[in-house]
């Protein structure tokens, strides 16, 4: 499955607007359709298969129960989609923080580059987008935004991760945030 | 009355909620607001537009069929008609606490037996030949004689729970992951499970059809995405064989467990 072409995504966004009708059968193409992308999703950030899967299903158990929720006005049904098994992991990562702060080997094993650049041509176009505003950013400050994004850590963790001072990332990260957006808005 | 420093920070925050940065606390907040503020919403709906798409470079990874069978199974689709008969059984199974709590030095043999008693007989008057092999258990014990997990089988609803007893040591990257061993043939792999909680695992028919007291349980050690080969690669670290769990009403066929060499046997 790629979401890449706007004819995809219109379908992604009828499906799951069927779903919040109770669609059974469009809920199952939805899922054959999308659960790769959101496992990868879920087990980037977890790193743990049983884990993954646990919030997989939690993910689309409330897919199903608040698909009314979904406005296509708002995001498109793969971002929607995309972003509620991020939220869910996300929450589990929270709950479990503790437990990871205290496990040394978990730890480093959390500490690792940014992953490859998937080939220019099977990304979408606002990815493509996105990509030359983050090489706009300073080196370090454009990997703490990924690092941030693909393991949902925390500022506190991000910044024991690079060993610099709390305000440090803090001010990193804001800044970045907000040359992102001028970027993305020219 | 908003200046344009607390319009830049609010939107900074939403920002920060999409990229993931914030604690639980404030992240629970952004989240209530969102749920209540028309505006809350479109800013964070903006954020996700700008940065979402990163997600496009993280790799596709097929989940195993068994999600599919337990989303299907949350939502209770195709069980109408049964939903009366099999809501007792469910609350039971569903309930993590429960087993994690029973796997604290709980025997395979206990966790059946509160099974078998927990069971409905309300099927019976609708239903005489009723299975009588409905439960299955297994204690998966470990070289050392203590037991590693304890699964439970639950034939009429395709599904096994597998309990961790003793915490086992596992080296960064490898996990655990339970096979099927019919007599005489090849592993076949049941699915990952974890070390410090219960895991529910559908069972497929292949799987089903192969479950019988002659069959065991084995757990290797294995790459966090499971044996890449389908067979197991990694050292074998317990091992248990499989029984009838004993049938509530004395009807079929009651196996003695596997030995239970560090647990005395309750008195039943």
């Amino acid at each position: 499955m790629s979401v890449t072409t706007p004819a995809e995504r219109e379908e992604l966004n009828q499906l799951l607007l069927q779903t919040a009708r109770s669609d059974q059968k469009a809920f199952a193409e939805l899922y054959r359709r999308t659960s790769s992308k959101l496992f990868g999703v879920c087990l980037r950030m977890l790193r743990d298969r049983a884990e993954a899967e646990e919030v997989l299903q939690e993910t689309y158990t409330t897919v199903w129960r608040r698909a009314t929720s979904f406005d296509a006005s708002k995001a498109s049904a793969i971002t929607w989609l995309v972003t509620l098994s991020r939220n869910k992991s996300i929450d589990r990562l929270r709950q479990h923080r503790e437990e990871l702060l205290d496990d040394p080997v978990r730890m480093d094993e959390t500490v690792d580059d940014s992953p490859s650049p998937a080939v220019d041509a099977e990304t979408s176009q606002e990815h493509q987008r996105l990509e030359s505003c983050l090489d706009e950013l300073e080196p370090k400050q454009q990997s703490s935004v990924r690092e941030a994004f693909f393991t949902g850590a925390t500022y506190n963790e991000l910044a024991t991760r690079c060993k610099v001072p709390l305000g440090t990332m803090k001010s990193w990260i804001r800044r970045s945030l907000m040359q992102l957006r001028a970027c993305l808005e020219q | 009355m908003n200046t344009p420093a607390d319009e830049g920070n609010n939107n900074l925050r939403y920002a920060e909620y999409v990229l993931g940065v914030l604690d639980a606390d404030t992240r629970a907040e952004v989240a209530r607001e969102v749920q209540t503020s028309d505006e809350a919403a479109t800013a964070v709906a903006l954020w996700q537009r700008r940065l979402i798409p990163l997600a496009d470079t993280i790799a596709l990874v097929e989940p195993a069929p068994y999600v599919w069978a337990r989303i299907r199974d949350a939502l209770q689709f195709d069980q109408a008609p049964r939903a009366a008969a099999s809501t007792p059984p469910r609350g039971l199974w569903n309930n993590l606490p429960l087993w994690h709590w029973l796997g604290l030095g709980a025997s395979a043999l206990a966790v059946a037996l509160l099974v078998i008693v927990m069971r409905p007989q309300t099927t019976a008057p609708n239903t005489p030949a009723a299975p009588s092999l409905a439960y299955m258990a297994s204690t998966i014990q470990q070289d050392n004689g203590s037991t590693g997990w304890t699964a439970t089988m639950d034939l009429q609803h395709a599904r096994m729970v597998v309990v961790p007893a003793t915490p086992v040591a596992f080296e960064a990257g490898r996990a655990p992951e339970l096979w099927l061993i019919p007599a005489g043939q090849k592993p076949i792999s049941v699915g990952m499970i974890a070390l410090d909680k219960p895991t529910t695992i559908a069972l497929d028919p292949t799987l089903l059809a192969s479950l019988g007291p002659t069959a065991a349980l084995a757990v290797s050690v294995e790459p966090l995405g499971g044996s890449p080969t389908g067979q197991p690669t990694g050292a074998v670290i317990a091992k248990g064989a499989i029984s009838a769990a004993p049938d509530a009403g004395g009807r079929g066929k009651t196996v003695a467990l596997v030995s239970i060499r560090n647990k005395p046997l309750p008195s039943v």
